[in-house]
C-alpha cells in the first residue's frame, strides 16, 4: 500500500489573515505552539474565503528584522547593539502578515506520494507543504512529521 | 614631467569587495504588488526583471513604484508596464572607484555586475551605495585614526580632523504639513529627487518623515492618493545634531538601516539639512581629512 501526504498531513492547523500585524502573528504562533505542545515555525495565511493566499515563517520575520549591514557588526565591538535591536522590533510591529508573506506556493494534493513530497522538501528547501483538495486547504505536512514517518519503519 | 594621482579609501578595491551577491529578482509578468513585497521583505530599493533564461531586462525602482502609485495603477499590473531598462553593468573585478563614477555620471543608486567572460546580461551580484558606505565605515573603523580610537577632546578644542554632518548633508530640507495629500508628497520626492520628505504640524514642529517605502506599503495596502500625509508618516525624526562626527552619523545609518538622517542644529525641532548615504558616499574618503590629504602620492611618468 503506497504511503500518500494524507498518511502524514496534520489536519489541525490554524491560520493568519493577511491584515495581521505581525506582531500578533508573533502572538499566534507562542498560542499555537503552546496549545499543541509542539513549536509551530510557519502558518499559512488565508483570505476572507479561506482560499490559500501565501504562508508566513519564522525566516520571513527573522528577514524583515535582521538589518541588511549585519556583516559589518562583527568587529564593531564598540557599540551599544541593544538599541538597534528595539529599533528594529520597533518598526516591524507597524508591517502586516501580507506585506512579507511569501506568495510563491508549492502544494500538493492528499494523494502525493510520500517519496515525492520528501523529494520537493529537499529539492525546495522547504519545511512544510500545504496539502489542497479541489482548491480547498485540508492540512498541511512538516517535515519533521516525513522524517518521524519514515524512521518509524527504518526502527520497525 | 611628474603627476599627481590622488587616491582615496577605494583605491585598489574592487567591486567584488563591496557588492552583493543576492540579487532580487522578478520576471517581468510578475506584478507591482509582489515587487513591492520584496523591497520590504529584502531591503532592496530596486528589483531587478529578468526573462525566462534570467537575462536582465530591466529595473523597477522604488522610485518606479512611486510613480506608478501617483499613476494610478492598479497594484494587479505587471512589471513590464512600469520596468526602466535597460539595466547598468559593472564587472567583479573593476575599481570600485570607477563603478561609483559610472553610478555618479548616470544619476543610479546601483549597479547590478557581471562575471567577466561570462554574460554580461547575467547579474551575479549588485553594487549599491549602502554597501560602499558600509566598506569605508569598516576602513574608518580599523584606522589607527579614527575618530573612535583618537583621544577625547579637552573643553574648548577642536578636532581639526573630523568632517562632520552639517559639512557633507544637503542644506535644504523638503518638508509637508500633516494634512498635505500623499499626491503632494510624491511631486516633491520627484521633484527634488529625494529619498524622504520631513512632515511637520500646524507650529511647523518636525513630527515624523515620510520616505519612498511609507509610501510603497501605502500602495499596497490600498492607501488613496488622497490621503493625508499625517496617515502614514513614520515617527519620530530620526536626526544628528549638525557637528556630530561624520562617521557617527554613517553608523547610525548602517545599523539603523535607513538611508537618510535630519540633521538638527541645537534642538531636535530645528531641522537644517539632511545627510544621505549617498552624500557620504560622495566623500569617498573616510571620515577623516587625514584619509585624503594624507594618501597622496607622487607617480613618476604620468
Amino acid at each position: 500500500m503506497s504511503v500518500t501526504a494524507r498518511d502524514v498531513m496534520d489536519t489541525r492547523f490554524q491560520t493568519l489573515s493577511p491584515e495581521t500585524s505581525i506582531a500578533e502573528a508573533v502572538r499566534i504562533f507562542k498560542q499555537v505552539s503552546e496549545d499543541r505542545q509542539q513549536k509551530v515555525f510557519g502558518m499559512m495565511v488565508t483570505n476572507d474565503r479561506a482560499e490559500l493566499v501565501g504562508m508566513l515563517s519564522m525566516y520571513d520575520i527573522l528577514m524583515l528584522i535582521r538589518p541588511k549591514h549585519t556583516h559589518i557588526w562583527g568587529e564593531m565591538d564598540d557599540i551599544d547593539v541593544s538599541g538597534f535591536i528595539a529599533e528594529s522590533c520597533r518598526r516591524a510591529k507597524s508591517i502586516l502578515v501580507g506585506d512579507i508573506m511569501t506568495t510563491e506556493l508549492v502544494t500538493i494534493t492528499p494523494d502525493a506520494h510520500l517519496l515525492l513530497v520528501l523529494d520537493i522538501m529537499l529539492k525546495k528547501h522547504i519545511r512544510r507543504i500545504p496539502v489542497l483538495e479541489g482548491g480547498k486547504i485540508v492540512g498541511i505536512v512538516y517535515i519533521s512529521w516525513v522524517f518521524y514517518h519514515l524512521m518509524e519503519r527504518i526502527t520497525h | 614631467m611628474p603627476g599627481i594621482k590622488r587616491t582615496n579609501v577605494l583605491s585598489g578595491l574592487t567591486v567584488r569587495d563591496a557588492s552583493r551577491r543576492m540579487v532580487a529578482s522578478l520576471p517581468e509578468s510578475a506584478t507591482i504588488e509582489q515587487a513591492i513585497r520584496y523591497t520590504i521583505k529584502y531591503k532592496v530599493n530596486a528589483v531587478l526583471i529578468t526573462d525566462d533564461a534570467r537575462e536582465a531586462l530591466g529595473v523597477v525602482s522604488k522610485t518606479d513604484l512611486m510613480t506608478a502609485y501617483y499613476a494610478g495603477l492598479p497594484t494587479a499590473s505587471s512589471l513590464r508596464q512600469i520596468m526602466v531598462g535597460p539595466p547598468l553593468f559593472c564587472r567583479v573585478h573593476d575599481p570600485l572607484d570607477s563603478a561609483l563614477d559610472i553610478m555618479f555620471s548616470n544619476r543610479v543608486h546601483r549597479l547590478y555586475v557581471h562575471e567577466q567572460g561570462n554574460d554580461p546580461n547575467h547579474a551575479v551580484g549588485v553594487l549599491a551605495y549602502p554597501d560602499i558606505v558600509g566598506l569605508l565605515y569598516r576602513y574608518c573603523h580599523r584606522c589607527e585614526r579614527s575618530v573612535g580610537r583618537t583621544k577625547r577632546l579637552q573643553p574648548g578644542e577642536e578636532d581639526m580632523e573630523t568632517l562632520t554632518a552639517m559639512e557633507v548633508m544637503t542644506p535644504s530640507v523638503e518638508a509637508y504639513g500633516e494634512h498635505s495629500t500623499l499626491l503632494e508628497v510624491m511631486e516633491g520626492l520627484a521633484a527634488h529627487r529625494f529619498g524622504a520628505v520631513l512632515i511637520h504640524d500646524k507650529d511647523r514642529l518636525p513630527v515624523g518623515v515620510i520616505s519612498k517605502t511609507d509610501l510603497m506599503i501605502a500602495y499596497k495596502r490600498g492607501v488613496p492618493v488622497d490621503a493625508p500625509a499625517g496617515r502614514i508618516m513614520n515617527g519620530p525624526v530620526l536626526s544628528c545634531e549638525h557637528g556630530d562626527p561624520l562617521v557617527s552619523a554613517i553608523r547610525k545609518m548602517i545599523f539603523s538601516d535607513v538611508h537618510r538622517l535630519f540633521v538638527h542644529k541645537n534642538i531636535p525641532e530645528n531641522i537644517v539639512g539632511v545627510l544621505s548615504l549617498s552624500d557620504a558616499a560622495r566623500v569617498r574618503s573616510g571620515c577623516c581629512r587625514a584619509c585624503v590629504t594624507g594618501r597622496i602620492r607622487v607617480e613618476d611618468g604620468m
